[in-house]
């Protein structure tokens, strides 16, 4: 079985350019909330959030590449919104047994859970958009 | 022989996205699990980043 070799391509491109802007949007959506204030400097966190932002555009990118023809969807829009949501629960969840099996090492908090649910809406949002830029030059 | 080196051709195709996923989302759970025994430094570096996306941390 071959992959769809542009559609991953493009997965991976849109994936990190929405992930580097959806790690810029989530410091200015923090810092207008509040929900967590922020420990290092901002020169870090640009970096920090710049990389972290782009690992997991990657992984929604090419996760929504490969699972695009089985999505119940018909825009890619709502497609990506449906799998940044989806791989954000998967790994919430995993945080929560975390937090279950040692509490003192992993604290769960309602609010930042909430923040973060709003963010994996947005990155569907950024990188569904991003898609359609790419589809739209055939990149 | 022909057949063989375009079979070749296609399971590298085949495995370098599957590297790539496979890689991302092991970076992506050290990340956001901050698993220190894996990468060492992850939980500093990246520590505003999992509370902002809300993941737990202590």
């Amino acid at each position: 079985m071959e992959l769809d070799y542009t559609g991953w391509k493009r997965g991976v491109g849109s994936g990190v350019v929405a992930g580097i802007i959806w790690g810029w949007v989530a410091m200015v959506l923090n810092t207008i909330s509040g929900v967590f204030p922020f420990e290092s400097s901002l020169f870090h966190n640009l970096i920090s959030f710049s990389v972290g932002g782009a690992v997991i555009g990657i992984v929604v990118g090419v996760f929504l590449a490969i699972t695009s023809k089985w999505l119940p969807f018909k825009g890619f829009f709502t497609k990506a919104v449906f799998v940044s949501t989806s791989i954000w629960i998967l790994l919430s969840i995993g945080g929560f047994l975390l937090s279950a099996m040692s509490p003192w090492r992993y604290n769960a908090l309602g609010v930042q859970a909430f923040q973060g649910l709003v963010l994996a809406l947005i990155l569907g949002c950024i990188l569904g958009t991003v898609w359609k830029v790419y589809q739209r030059k055939g990149v | 022989m022909e057949q063989i080196l375009k079979d070749e051709k296609v399971l590298l195709k085949t495995l370098w996205p599957v590297l790539l996923i496979f890689g991302m989302a092991l970076a992506t759970v050290i990340i956001v699990y901050g698993m220190e025994s894996i990468a060492h430094g992850v939980h500093d570096a990246f520590h505003d980043f999992r509370h902002v996306i809300g993941m737990p941390c202590h």
